[in-house]
């Protein structure tokens, strides 16, 4: 055995021993901050519930086990958000035969008209603001629940494979449709 | 006329402000406008009330009415245990005892001189696998391209303030097509600077040339979808510089055949530059050139058979800049004109907004015999302005009872209600009106036998077009038919018969086709308020839906031309 390659093996075994207590703790902090968030986010992708949730939690795993590898990630979160899109786009097409996911939310907002936190006037307009929403396009929509989620713009060009600028385009389209809805 | 017409900041500037996704050179001078300027700040607030309703939209809805997990998390650290268990079965003492046992007495010796490898060998791997990963990958990667046949390559270059379109031969040299000298100094410049190859700058090569050159460097290999086909993935390398011009760069390349797609340049002073592939072939990118063909002409005995710089511009060279304006959709409404004067197709406009003048500048760039003027709105902008369709306006007061409006009104369960009604059918009405305009445009620019006269290439350009228009336009058309059939059948109403009668050509059908659409827009502006009218005649709803009948048919006759001619 070549003293490179024991090296090299001593260096693979080190790495998986070092990465134990304090990457998983690095990561299930990160999964308590950010998997509602992502699960939302790919609720809205038209990821049925259980499919949702199984994916957020593949994503996670996937971040532990790349971490443990040794890869170099700056951002996990934007890490995260980038792979849970890009599964979650896969899981899509793979269930594709199933009942596409519809959350129901102008029923779910019409049903909640007796809910006494929730003025009619205030309903009125999330009801409008929701129509708003739902005429944007998937791309105009996926930008702007990304930024709800904090990312910044060359981040969720890097989820969506388009550019920085592209992301800037499709956010200001967006903003100005729904100002619309919002005047009226 | 638009604020940034006037130097003021535009929405896209305003709102990438907010977010602080602009350089700080350009955040102190939109600060300086705005502590002078009271429309901008208004127009600020209004996007970050926007913004916030998008805020109050995820907590009042999303967050409330999405459905939760069906299941309770998981216990992450279980699943931590079982990667682990899976990827490292042994406990790194027996690893390390396998790794070192032989059956040599002088094992410790060996394992002692190894030590200081080890470490020196540990410290290199910790520090650099993803430096090792980037390079091999980009060795790859300039393998794949060398043993390959050199091919033309258009390329999109995007900086803070400009784009443009490249075309880079197989050997890394701009065509013949490239971008007049004019517009890309100060992007050669940036590349200089940084010593990154501008001849062949979408490339593993000279990625690998700018990373080999860096003396302190920090990598990262992700995967990314294609940005052409998202459900493909590519790799994504980033470079961090400690030094240099460049800050960072990455390279996506496609996972496939390492073939590079995309790169983002970084620098120091925060301008930064995009670098894409266009698709080819492919008539709805920048390769339009390709695609047409030189006009054919009967013989002139008294002109040389090559053309010549002088030779005027024909209906061909119209159809190329045409269809390079309906590429970035400069044919829906932008107050641009094209016409032919001598030699060169003069391109003009009044009251453009300077991105878009620039991103019409930079798209015509690379073509021959193609000026491009714009001036700024003066005392007649408003003249000019097209007519791109009716805006919902609302009745100041209810409608009279016994109205359409009114009756409508009931109809639809409301007031809001037929606002928000209206306001969708208005737009819908716009969306075919630009249409409509754009068909009529290009029937009117190229009649039947001006058609005629093109080559096949340039003839199915044309049809292309006017197919894309036409059923773009059929879309909206039916859109607004199935909203309104109901409610207007709802009222009484009934559809009469459409004319019979066919045009020969696709041109006169979709001048019948436009004429049709203007009678639409009045009678819906009247139905919907929008404009005064006899809103009290009964015969409004049959009207309204006769024509939206009569609209389709010419619509419908007009693709069926268009589709005979392809076929033909």
């Amino acid at each position: 055995m070549s003293g490179r390659s024991v090296g090299n093996a001593f260096v693979g075994i080190l790495r998986q021993e070092r990465a134990h207590p304090a990457l998983q703790d690095q990561v299930a902090k990160l999964f308590e901050e950010s998997r509602q968030d992502v699960y939302r986010y790919l609720l809205t992708l038209g990821l049925p519930p259980p499919r949702a949730q199984e994916t957020v939690q593949e994503v996670f795993m996937r971040l532990y086990s790349a971490l443990k590898s040794g890869e170099s990630i700056e951002n996990p979160r934007g890490w995260v958000f980038r792979v849970a899109h890009n599964h979650g786009l896969q899981v899509r097409a793979r269930y594709a035969s199933e009942e596409p996911f519809d959350p129901g939310l102008e029923t779910r907002l019409m049903a909640a008209g007796h809910d006494p936190e929730q003025s009619l006037l205030e309903r009125e307009r999330l009801k409008r603001f929701h129509h708003a929403i739902e005429g944007l396009s998937e791309q105009q929509k996926r930008c702007v629940f990304l930024r709800l989620d904090g990312l910044r713009y060359p981040e969720i060009g890097s989820t969506l494979g388009i550019s920085a600028s592209a992301v800037g385009e499709f956010l200001r389209r967006a903003v100005s449709h729904l100002r619309k809805a919002g005047h009226e | 006329m638009s604020k940034y017409e006037t130097g003021h900041p535009g929405e896209g500037c305003l709102l990438q402000y907010n977010d602080g996704e602009i350089a700080s050179g350009e955040a102190r001078r939109v600060e300086r406008h705005l502590e002078a300027c009271w429309q901008c700040r208004a127009e600020l607030d209004e996007l970050r009330k926007t913004v916030a309703d998008c805020v109050r939209y995820r907590q009042a809805v999303l967050d409330r009415y999405l459905p939760p997990p069906p299941r309770p998390w998981a216990d992450l650290y279980e699943e931590f245990a079982r990667i682990d268990a899976t990827e490292a079965p042994a406990g790194w003492p027996k690893r390390l005892a396998r790794a070192f046992a032989g059956p040599a007495p002088w094992r410790w010796a060996a394992a002692t001189l190894a030590a200081a490898a080890v470490l020196c060998a540990a410290f290199l791997q910790l520090r650099k696998a993803p430096s090792v990963h980037a390079a091999e990958l980009l060795g790859k990667a300039v393998a794949i391209a060398d043993s390959q046949p050199k091919a033309v390559r258009h390329i999109r270059i995007r900086t803070r303030t400009r784009q443009i379109a490249r075309l880079i031969d197989g050997v890394g040299v701009e065509s013949a097509r490239a971008p007049r000298d004019a517009d890309t100094p100060a992007i050669r410049a940036l590349f200089a600077a940084a010593h990154y190859d501008w001849d062949d700058p979408l490339s593993a090569r000279s990625f690998q040339a700018w990373r080999d050159s860096v003396p302190r460097k920090r990598d990262e290999v992700t995967t990314v979808a294609d940005p052409e086909r998202p459900s493909e993935s590519c790799y994504q390398i980033q470079t961090a510089a400690e030094s240099g011009e460049l800050a960072s760069a990455s390279l996506t390349l496609r996972a496939t055949d390492l073939h590079p797609v995309e790169s983002r340049l970084e620098f120091r002073d925060r301008e930064w530059v995009e670098l894409t592939e266009i698709p080819e072939p492919s008539m709805s990118g920048t390769s339009f050139n390709e695609h047409l063909e030189v006009p054919w002409r009967p013989a002139e005995p008294s002109l040389p058979a090559a053309p010549t710089p002088r030779e005027p511009a024909s209906i061909s060279d119209e159809l190329q800049v045409m269809n390079a304006l309906h590429q970035i959709g400069a044919d829906l409404g932008d107050p641009v004109d094209v016409t032919r004067s001598g030699d060169r197709v003069l391109v003009s406009g009044v009251g453009i907004p300077p991105r878009r003048q620039k991103q019409i500048h930079d798209l015509l760039a690379s073509m021959p015999r193609v000026d491009v003027q714009f001036s700024e709105p003066g005392a007649v902008a408003a003249a000019v302005a097209p007519d791109t369709g009716v805006r919902v306006a609302p009745p100041a007061s209810p409608p009279a009872a016994g109205s359409v409006q009114a009756r409508l009104e009931r109809q639809v369960g409301g007031r809001a209600e037929m606002e928000r009604i209206g306001a969708q059918i208005l737009d819908w009405n716009e969306s075919a009106m630009a249409r409509a305009y754009a068909l009529r445009s290009l029937a009117e620019r190229f009649p039947a036998s001006a058609q005629a006269s093109l080559k096949p290439g340039g003839r199915n350009t044309l049809d292309e077009m006017a197919r894309e228009h036409a059923a773009a336009m059929l879309r909206h058309v039916e859109a607004i038919d199935g909203a309104m059939t109901p409610l207007l059948t709802a009222l009484g109403g009934s559809a009469s018969p459409a004319r019979a009668g066919t045009p020969d050509t696709w041109q006169a059908s979709a001048e019948n086709a436009f004429q049709a659409a203007r009678r639409v827009e009045v009678l819906l502006s009247i139905v919907w308020g929008a404009t005064p009218g006899d809103g009290a005649n009964s015969d409004l709803p049959s009207a309204l839906l006769t024509a939206l009948q009569q609209l389709k048919t010419e619509l419908e006759d007009c693709q069926r031309l268009l589709s005979r001619d392809a076929g033909g």
